[in-house]
């Protein structure tokens, strides 16, 4: 006990340090003030004030030179005088001169000081623990909006992690992330952690179901706390921490821990989840953006320009059924060396499909600025493809070449729906095929064959896109009425009889989606 | 095995600067606290801690970093902070420390106004 001033000459004597004694601030340096008072007044060595707890009396003051018991006994007073005090017993020394009165006014006050630095003791463990709820709510909710204001998946998980490790008071604390069929270590604080663990490690499952075997997550560790974090129960990571710390060492957590840990977990998945859907839409995006500029690139492979020939009116048209399409047109030449249609339909939609146009697209152009049009022509498309492709992929074609000054056209259809020839008086004529789909029998044989269109005549190349197109219901467009509607509309501007078509097509789905690409070449001898 | 904080010591314009790295736990407390003491100790009344290296700090620490605040108040003393992560900055708000411990942004305006 340090020396103290005596407080027999101070004016207003104990009042103020009492009210002191309450607030918590400086208790024991009054209590020492108080103490030494009580000494002097009662001529003692020592002193002790003791509790009655359980048959036993524990210490809870004590002041002066003599050693004095921290418990004793009930029925084990020994030597010391004693006198009772509200709640206990004070054992005393007298001091060496005399055997003292002691100052019971002073004894008194000693005893509301005590209580009073107990209460205000009391008061602080309370007002810290509620002050330390307030620290865990504030967490959950910077973490909260945290989570919406970042979507830096680095930023988060130290976020989650260091605000658990410090609320829980863990020594040590880890991030794991799925990876296949295991845990990868994402981040660690405190201490080591095992890098990788899988998921049904016997360890960590027993760990999971609040039990410790076999080799720890956090090495060096004694008290492990493990939780899930899930998301519609699909496993995404775990969030460990491990020794939980008092002023005297460490320990395992209670079941209020793991409800604040399962929560951070819980916070912990959101970010996890938010973090990869937006990659997912990062990569939505970029596969937007790449499937737009396929999109580009196959528009280039289409005419831009059409034959100018007198006496003929050509048109061409191609909507996909998604960003790129498996259907192909060219229209080239000039009235002296003929005009070449091609109309080609890849098996399959989207961007396998469209690298097949491409292969096609390239042999068509080299054979026809190498040689002139006939059925070998086609056999040798026919064997380029069968080898650049996958086994499963062939395409449908009608190529052809048109003699502008004689309108005579030499055709080969492999294996596509017969065109059709709307004669001027009406009548139909289909165009059948004269071999099978290119790429499916590498020598496959091909046959041409010839019409002559005369002046009025109307040639439609088209794809399937068109005459199967269907209604909600299922039913298909077909080719008769195709035919029916090329028949009433047969002297229309070309342009006109496209949108006839296209608009045909989009109100006899009545709303359904476009089920594949659509395609349609036009050929009309004007004169 | 954990990692421990160190605390290192330095003195700018007779004011005890204490510079943490690491977490503030029970360790870590009681490593701060046995050099705030010694300061006492030696008579210093007013101590800085820069905790510029601290990312988090438990509730162990937290009390530790009380009653350091409180043994400087019986000496009427001061124990001030500087340096802090917003997190912890907003954690001794709520804990109370901010009451009767001086909050500084960095270690210069502490310093400026701890020794005017």
């Amino acid at each position: 006990m340090s020396p103290a001033e005596p407080l027999r000459d101070a004016p207003s004597p104990w009042k103020d340090l009492l009210e002191q004694a309450g607030s918590g601030r400086s208790s024991s340096a009054i209590l020492d003030r108080l103490a030494t008072e009580f000494l002097h007044s009662s001529n003692l060595g020592s002193f002790g004030l003791y509790r009655l707890e359980d048959e036993q009396y524990s210490r809870r003051f004590i002041a002066g030179a003599e050693p004095l018991p921290a418990t004793f006994g009930v029925a084990d007073v020994g030597a010391y005088a004693t006198r009772e005090i509200p709640g206990g017993i004070m054992l005393y020394e007298p001091g060496p001169a005399r055997e003292g009165q002691l100052d019971e006014h002073l004894l008194l006050t000693l005893l509301c000081a005590l209580e009073a630095a107990e209460l205000g003791n009391q008061l602080k463990r309370h007002s810290f623990a509620a002050n330390l709820r307030g620290v865990e709510l504030q967490s959950l909710y910077d973490v909260g909006l945290a989570i919406a204001g970042t979507l830096d998946q680095d930023k988060l998980g130290d976020e989650v992690l260091l605000r658990a490790v410090s609320l829980l008071d863990a020594r040590v604390g880890a991030l794991y992330l799925r990876d296949g069929d295991e845990y990868r270590l994402d981040r660690t604080f405190g201490g080591d952690a095992r890098e990788r663990v899988a998921s049904d490690d016997p360890g960590l499952v027993a760990l999971l179901e609040g039990e410790t075997s076999g080799e720890p997550l956090l090495p060096g560790t004694q008290y492990p706390l493990c939780v899930p974090i899930e998301a519609d129960v699909k496993p995404l990571g775990l969030l460990v921490v491990a020794d939980k710390e008092s002023r005297t060492g460490v320990g395992p957590f209670a079941e209020a821990d793991e409800r604040m840990l399962g929560l951070f977990a819980n916070q912990a998945a959101i970010a996890l989840e938010n973090a990869n859907l937006h990659r997912q839409a990062l990569e939505k995006e970029r596969l937007e953006r790449e499937l737009d500029l396929a999109a580009d690139i196959q528009r280039q492979l289409l005419p831009t320009v059409l034959p100018d020939v007198e006496g003929y009116e050509f048109a061409g048209w191609s909507r996909p059924a998604r960003h790129v399409g498996g259907d192909y047109y060219d229209l080239q030449g000039s009235a002296e060396e003929g005009v070449h249609l091609v109309l080609g339909d890849v098996s399959g939609k989207g961007m396998p499909a469209a690298l097949l146009v491409s292969t096609l697209h390239s042999a068509l152009r080299l054979l026809l600025s190498a040689r002139p049009f006939d059925a070998e022509l086609v056999r040798s498309v026919n064997s380029h493809i069968a080898d650049s492709s996958a086994a499963n992929k062939f395409i449908t074609m009608t190529a052809a070449r048109l003699d502008p000054t004689s309108g005579s056209m030499r055709y080969v259809n492999a294996g596509h729906n017969p065109p059709l020839l709307v004669r001027r008086d009406g009548s139909i004529e289909e165009l059948p095929p004269g071999g099978m789909p290119l790429g499916i029998v590498g020598n496959a044989p091909y046959a041409d064959a010839s019409i002559d269109l005369k002046a009025g005549d109307l040639l439609c190349i088209f794809s399937d896109g068109i005459t199967e197109c269907e209604t909600p219901e299922g039913e298909e467009y077909g080719p008769e009425r195709l035919g029916d509607l090329l028949r009433s509309v047969a002297e229309a501007p070309l342009t006109e009889i496209i949108e006839a078509i296209d608009r045909t097509c989009v109100d006899f789905a009545a709303g359904g989606p476009q089920g594949d690409d659509q395609t349609v070449v036009l050929v009309r001898r004007s004169a | 095995m954990a990692d421990m904080l160190k605390v290192t010591l330095d003195s700018r314009d007779g004011l005890a600067v204490v510079y943490t790295e690491g977490y503030i736990n029970n360790q870590g407390g009681e490593e701060i606290a046995k050099v705030a003491y010694d300061l006492i100790e030696e008579g210093q009344k007013c101590v800085l801690l820069n905790l510029a290296g601290t990312k988090i700090v438990n509730s162990i620490g937290i009390s530790i970093l009380i009653e350091i605040i409180e043994k400087m108040l019986e000496i009427d003393g001061k124990l001030a902070f500087c340096s802090l992560t917003p997190t912890i900055e907003k954690t001794f708000h709520i804990m109370g420390l901010a009451q009767y411990a001086s909050i500084f942004p960095d270690e210069d305006s502490a310093v400026a106004a701890l020794t005017s």
